[in-house]
């Protein structure tokens, strides 16, 4: 239905500028449509190309020609007539839009930019765009597309892919442009820090600080390498900067609480998750860790926390880390069944969980 | 808690808190052992077999019961680079024995490997530790030896020789054998033997894991397997009781092992390190039977429920509570674990609170000990380090291969970085804790991979001292499984613990500035025995009291 509604409107769209068809053409058309019908591409094909011949100059001829490779997915066999159809008529947005999918679908993204931004397929223009190299256009033009299809995964995958080419066409901007900045450094000490290369990463970040002492937000980066690095000493020192420094920022707090949790430092740890707390409350990792830090001294407090993130994260790893502390609590406290009952749930939970954990190879 | 020990408890404290807190500087002079040219050859290959990053044990013994600690060193063997099937790693070659170093007076060391005929430790045997225990009560330590492989039993024939009896005590175990000890866990007055095993690990099955960068494959690429007791029938054979006991119920990645009584019920009970799965604690129900109950003590995994790469582990009390205690030593990004013993057996895994959170974390701890290095009444810590990886750099740069060890003395429970008088780096594995020269301080000799072992020689100092030498009558001789208190610190007499090593049997206490010590002994066979105002800085001689 679909495909009889297009050919009547691309014969509309191509007739309006072309002179009448001769009758003999007309047979071989219809001809061609049956083959097609019958999913017999080659015979649809050969009666094109023969159309082709007794009409040289009719756009609608040469887009059928090459419609029907499309169907049979030669798509590099469609791209010559339909670059003979956009020739001769170059208003035809399927035309446009058959030869842009063409040409992308060969790996033409830049020859089918033109073409499809003619037809507004958002979509396909994205992708197009990405692999020609233009992240940023690539990154609007999947979004437009997203706002019409928001569940459609291809497009969130080319989207995502997009993003991350920007973001790496960014860096290398600012890398190239700006080596010995602030940010020039804390960008090479973020790729440091993923490749695990932590002693150079904190040279980096080093050196952005001694640039801008007061940019925030460093100091929360270089207290992350050396906590991967288990230097909490070091961890503690950076992070007590930043949460200086943004006094109401929560991440900042809640890292300089774990760091001193790390160091035993139970009661200032338990102050600064607090705070952390007040600044974003029902963070699940830091009730977590302020369940850890107030389990010895304030276990009533510490069971509230940890029922806190039990009640968050329901059955998730850090939800049986929970049943595991509360459990503990209890077993110091001699309460040995509640023990029991708590370790029960983590058994469970542990259970469900190595389930869903991936398998090895 | 008793009434009697309460008292002991406060009568500590009081006594404890007279002592200045030790002040900084190196505890040890560290050197190498005169006249021990052993190094231990692990054999790296490109092929990264899993059994060469993990040798060897060391033992402190006295063979000949000449008064003076002699050292036993289990050394690796040859691995051909691939390994041929069957194997062979070349272990009759002198370059691949175990060595036996005798202490002379003067304090340097005579091999005497070949006179005491254990030169040849069998060529289809990868050596890994050592244990000590007189398992025949004669007087003489005897000594078990773990391989990949088969395991070695020497029996000590008391005139400087040594006899493999392993065929006809039937304790060659097979397999990948780890750590050992001797123990009596059924107080019948002879000492029983478990063994670790690590993988279900053959040259046949072995891979080698990273793509770019070749390395050892971690625990979990291979199948789990079970660990073995044998009990002691008296006639110089053994009997494997593994299944019988409930021990082979449970399969694991065991590495360390180490002993204590820990709910007070009169029996000796088991924890095994296990690398990257569940500690297991063996609780004796004292019918010959154990049921494994770490995750429900809270001694199996780390204090927010992470798996331990547990590889050495010592069983004694750090909080002078009088409750054995456990420290266990991992892998980076982990700190080690103390599992505090808070009564009615359970435990609290106390990483963070006792200090270990800021002392370990980026380090690799193998042999490890809780000893009163400074004699100030509170046991520290020492730990032999080194990372798995021999190229842990490529993946890790903050990591090292070669570490120095770790020395952290204990401040009323709490641990504290010292200087443990070394900043070399090595590849450290063995550690065997005692007092080499006798004078009181507790000594620590280690190995590590590729190198000599090394002498970490106490300075010394002016806090009192006493060591305590048990010899059971109704118990077995040794003594292994008394709970000896002394001016209310508790030590669990065993010479186990530690990583693939066997500890000077002896007991030390570090009495500050006590001149005389309570004593106060629990025996295996149940005799209680109590000894009043001993003078302190001495060596003791405690026979078990036993009625006619």
């Amino acid at each position: 239905m679909i495909h009889a509604l297009l050919w009547v409107c691309l014969l509309a769209q191509t007739q309006s500028a072309e002179p009448p068809m001769a009758p003999e053409l007309l047979t071989l058309l219809e001809s061609a449509q049956d083959a097609e019908n019958r999913r017999d591409f080659d015979q649809a094909i050969a009666e094109f190309r023969k159309a082709t011949d007794l009409a040289p100059s009719v756009g609608i001829v040469f887009f059928r020609l090459g419609e029907a490779y499309m169907k049979k997915r030669d798509y590099a066999g469609a791209i010559p007539p339909l670059n003979r159809a956009a020739e001769l008529s170059p208003d035809s947005l399927a035309v446009h839009q058959l030869l842009g999918f063409a040409l992308l679908a060969e790996g033409y993204a830049a020859r089918a930019i033109p073409h499809l931004e003619l037809v507004h397929e958002n979509g396909a223009l994205g992708i197009a765009q990405l692999e020609a190299g233009k992240p940023a256009e690539a990154v609007a033009s999947l979004e437009a597309a997203l706002a019409k299809s928001p569940d459609d995964p291809d497009l969130l995958y080319y989207l995502s892919r997009a993003s991350t080419s920007l973001s790496a066409e960014s860096l290398d901007r600012l890398l190239s442009a700006f080596p010995d900045t602030a940010r020039g450094h804390q960008a090479v000490g973020q790729n440091f820090f993923v490749m695990k290369m932590f002693l150079e990463a904190a040279k980096e970040y080093q050196e952005a600080l001694a640039l801008r002492p007061d940019l925030p937000g460093l100091r929360l980066e270089l207290g992350q390498v050396y906590a991967a690095s288990s230097e909490w000493e070091k961890a503690e020192e950076q992070f007590r900067g930043e949460a200086k420094l943004q006094p109401g920022n929560a991440e900042a707090a809640y890292r300089l609480g774990d760091a001193l949790l790390k160091q035993g430092k139970m009661k200032e740890a338990a102050e600064q998750l607090r705070r952390s707390d007040s600044l974003h409350p029902d963070m699940p990792e830091t009730l977590y860790s302020l369940g850890r830090a107030l389990a010895a001294s304030d276990p009533r407090t510490a069971e509230h926390a940890l029922g806190r993130v039990i009640e968050m994260e329901k059955e998730s790893a850090l939800a049986g880390q929970a049943y595991l502390a509360l459990a503990g609590i209890h077993r110091k406290q001699g309460e040995t069944e509640q023990a029991a009952r708590e370790m029960q749930q983590y058994r469970r939970i542990q259970a469900l969980n190595d389930r869903h954990a991936p398998t090895k190879h | 808690m008793a009434r009697t020990g309460l008292l002991s408890l406060l009568c500590a404290f009081s006594l404890l808190a007279q002592v200045a807190k030790p002040k900084s500087g190196p505890v040890f002079q560290v050197s190498s052992l005169k006249g021990v040219d052993f190094v231990l050859r692990n054999s790296p290959t490109s092929r990264k077999y899993l059994m060469e990053t993990m040798p060897g044990g060391v033992a402190l013994l006295d063979y000949n019961n000449d008064g003076l600690l002699d050292i036993f060193l289990v050394n690796g063997g040859h691995v051909r680079d691939p390994m041929r099937i069957p194997s062979s790693f070349d272990r009759h070659d002198p370059l691949y024995w175990n060595r036996l170093y005798r202490q002379n007076k003067d304090g340097s060391f005579t091999d005497v490997t070949e006179q005491a005929g254990l030169a040849n430790a069998g060529d289809t045997n990868y050596g890994m530790g050592v244990a000590v225990g007189d398992y025949d009560n004669d007087g003489y330590p005897d000594i078990y030896v773990t391989n990949y492989g088969r395991n070695i039993l020497y029996h000590n024939n008391g005139d400087g020789t040594f006899t493999d009896v392993t065929a006809k005590a039937g304790v060659a175990a097979g397999g990948w054998s780890v750590s050992s000890g001797f123990l009596d866990y059924d107080n019948d007055g002879k000492l029983d033997l478990f063994v670790t095993r690590y993988l279900d690990w053959s040259v046949e099955k072995s891979k080698t894991c990273g793509s770019e960068r070749p390395t050892y494959c971690p625990p979990g690429e291979f199948p789990a397997t079970t660990n073995i007791l044998y009990h002691n029938r008296g006639d110089g054979t053994f009997e494997d009781v593994s299944v019988a006991s409930g021990i082979a119920a449970k399969k694991g990645h065991g590495l360390g092992v180490a002993f204590a009584d820990y709910d007070g019920d009169g029996y000796t009970d088991i924890f095994v390190a296990n690398d990257a799965t569940e500690q297991f604690l063996f609780h004796n129900n004292g019918n010959g039977t154990f049921t494994e109950r770490a995750l429900d003590s809270g001694a199996a995994l780390t204090s927010n429920g992470k798996m331990l790469s547990g590889m050495g582990v010592v069983f004694q009390d750090y909080d002078n509570d009088g409750l054995p205690d456990l420290l266990v030593t991992q892998l980076p990004h982990e700190p080690y674990v103390v599992f505090h013993n808070d009564g009615r057996g359970t435990f609290s895994a106390q990483e963070l609170e006792t200090g270990f959170g800021a002392l370990s974390g980026k380090t690799s701890g193998w042999g490890v000990g809780l000893e009163d290095f400074n004699n100030d009444g509170w046991k520290d810590a020492f730990v032999v380090q080194g990372h798995v990886f021999d190229n842990v750099e490529m993946y890790d740069s903050s990591l090292r291969y070669r570490e120095p060890p770790l020395l952290a003395l204990n401040d009323n429970g709490h641990f504290e970085k010292a200087d443990a008088g070394s900043d070399v780096p090595v590849a450290g594995r063995g550690a065997s804790f005692g007092d080499l020269n006798n004078d009181g301080w507790m000594d620590v000799v280690t190995t590590s991979l590729g190198d000599h072992p090394q002498l970490y020689l106490n300075r010394g100092g002016k806090s009192h001292w006493l060591t305590i030498t048990l010899r059971g009558k109704r118990s077995n001789r040794d003594g292994y499984g008394a709970r000896v208190q002394v001016n209310g610190q508790v030590r669990f007499a065993t010479a186990a613990g530690s990583y693939l090593s066997s500890n000077d049997k002896r007991l030390h206490f570090g009495l500050a500035s006590a001149e005389t010590a309570d004593i106060e002994i629990k025996w295996p066979s149940g005799v209680h025995q109590i000894l009043r105002s001993v003078k302190a800085d001495q060596f003791l001689l405690i026979e078990e009291l036993v009625q006619q």
